[in-house]
């Protein structure tokens, strides 16, 4: 099966790691990402923060060159691309003048009809597919993952369908379980990691990290997972710091959901994580779970 | 701690609750004050007592300056816990959004300096190449605020950014995330008219 697929900045950059392994698992899942040409920047939350009008012309601009490619589905990873889309494309049905507006310059016309969906809604349904059931999976035995979702995936600053629950989301769960991963039942699994204001306000910031990486190690959690890019980020590069910060003395490793289905699907590390030079250095999950990888 | 109560001004309350519900698109009126935004709020820990509901209280009321300059409008993160739980479904992430920008346009400097830089720089950054590559981005944002120090003729804080912002760009080389290629989208010339 064919999906339209936009990576936006971070993928291509801080995150590349994340539109690797999003490539490599959907793949074996039988899902053809085709990335969509030339796309541009959702403008992320900084476009709302200056222009209200750019905010949905930059994602509108991305959804007419995936309607264009004739896709009936466009998969996002970062959820704050994801968020900026799926807005976008309510407010350009919910108003039909703006629409019209922004297509006076699009050389590709939106019509606002393509299917949005973040990484996780993709994988809960294709984790009940024969293609995955096919798949032989390598046993992860110790991983006791905390699943960590943050903001962007299940609240949204405009009214759009939600694809999962609001206050207490389950997708990475659901995911993990079809592993054979029995994940933690946390408290913070949306809590705000202060995204950009680690930037202009990192004591801010700082304060939340360090709230949801203690409630994560207090639970016996031996890594977070994430989808959002800057959660990793964030929990990661600045972990060393709102730990001491805080007198937390545990550190934990930041996974992306991809890097777990990767090793249950039996790619080497070297696969999941290829040129050194390119990718972050994930803690060695090998230590994690023993030999049984 | 702040505690007292708001100012009403009923010359401003009618003129400054309409704009700040048209340019939210949230309806405030239908606030009753359950708190249940309050509660919720991961910021409002350190905030001298200003809660969500108490940041819509301040815009009914007509409390222009308190609703401009108080902590929580500065430090809201736009997360949206207070929307999802309102029962009324007003968005206060957005009231917070759209009082930072009226501030912004009344000249008001931001609690945070760089909040605006920072998101300026973002913006024009994506406007001017289509895509965001983090080291332009940053370069944009850091020059940003050193022409702001410089105006003020403030020369450690010059220093101070430089240092700063490249202990961030060397710890995330070692961290293997800062990467030197450069991207854009080709297609950016009907960015610009819009």
């Amino acid at each position: 099966m064919d999906l339209a697929y936009y990576p936006g900045c971070s993928l291509y950059q801080s995150a590349k790691l994340y539109n690797h392994q999003t490539k490599l698992i959907f793949g074996r899942l039988g899902l053809h990402l085709k990335e969509i040409e030339d796309w541009s920047c959702c403008g992320a939350t900084s476009a709302g923060k200056i222009n209200d009008f750019m905010a949905v012309a930059l994602p509108a601009r991305n959804l007419g060159i995936a309607e264009s490619t004739g896709f009936t589905e466009l998969v996002i990873p970062c959820s704050a691309c994801y968020s900026r889309t799926i807005v976008a494309q309510k407010q350009l049905q919910d108003f039909p003048l703006l629409k019209n507006e922004i297509n006076l310059e699009l050389s590709r016309k939106v019509k606002g009809s393509i299917k949005v969906s973040s990484t996780l809604d993709v994988l809960k349904r294709a984790i009940r597919s024969s293609s995955f059931s096919a798949i032989p999976l390598q046993k992860l035995e110790g991983i006791k993952p905390a699943c960590y979702y943050g903001c962007m995936y299940t609240r949204f600053p405009y009214d759009v369908p939600v694809s999962d629950n609001v206050e207490n989301p389950r997708g990475m769960e659901t995911v993990l379980e079809a592993l054979g991963v029995a994940a933690l039942d946390w408290n913070y699994k949306t809590l705000c990691c202060g995204a950009s204001s680690v930037i202009y306000n990192p004591d801010c910031a700082f304060d939340l990290m360090a709230k949801i990486m203690r409630d994560a190690v207090s639970r016996g959690a031996n890594c977070l997972v994430v989808t959002c890019p800057m959660c990793q980020m964030n929990m990661e590069s600045q972990q060393d710091h709102f730990c001491e910060k805080h007198g937390i003395k545990e550190r934990l490793p930041v996974y992306f959901i991809t890097e777990l289905m990767g090793m249950a699907f039996g790619f080497s590390k070297k696969e999941l994580q290829p040129a050194e030079n390119l990718f972050i250095d994930g803690m060695d999950w090998t230590q994690l779970c023993g030999d049984s990888v | 701690m702040d505690n007292k109560a708001f100012e009403f001004n009923p010359q401003a309350a009618d003129v400054f609750t309409r704009e700040v519900m048209a340019r939210s698109g949230q309806n405030i009126t239908a606030c009753y004050q359950c708190k249940r935004c309050a509660s919720g709020c991961p910021v409002a820990e350190d905030t001298d007592m200003v809660t969500p509901n108490r940041l819509i209280r301040m815009v009914v009321l007509g409390d222009i300056e308190n609703a401009l300059t108080n902590k929580l409008t500065w430090k809201c993160l736009f997360c949206h816990t207070c929307g999802t739980r309102c029962p009324n479904n007003i968005k206060t992430g957005r009231i917070a959004d759209t009082l930072k920008k009226i501030a912004l346009d009344a000249g008001i400097d931001p609690q945070q300096p760089e909040y605006k830089n920072f998101h300026r720089a973002f913006f024009n950054y994506s406007l001017r190449w289509g895509r965001i590559n983090e080291i332009g981005m940053m370069g944009e944002f850091q020059l940003r605020n050193m022409w702001d120090h410089l105006k003020k003729g403030n020369y450690i804080a010059v220093l101070s950014e430089i240092v700063g912002k490249s202990t961030l760009a060397w710890e995330m080389f070692k961290q293997k995330r800062l990467h030197l290629s450069f991207h854009s989208s080709k297609g950016r010339g009907n960015i610009p008219p819009l």
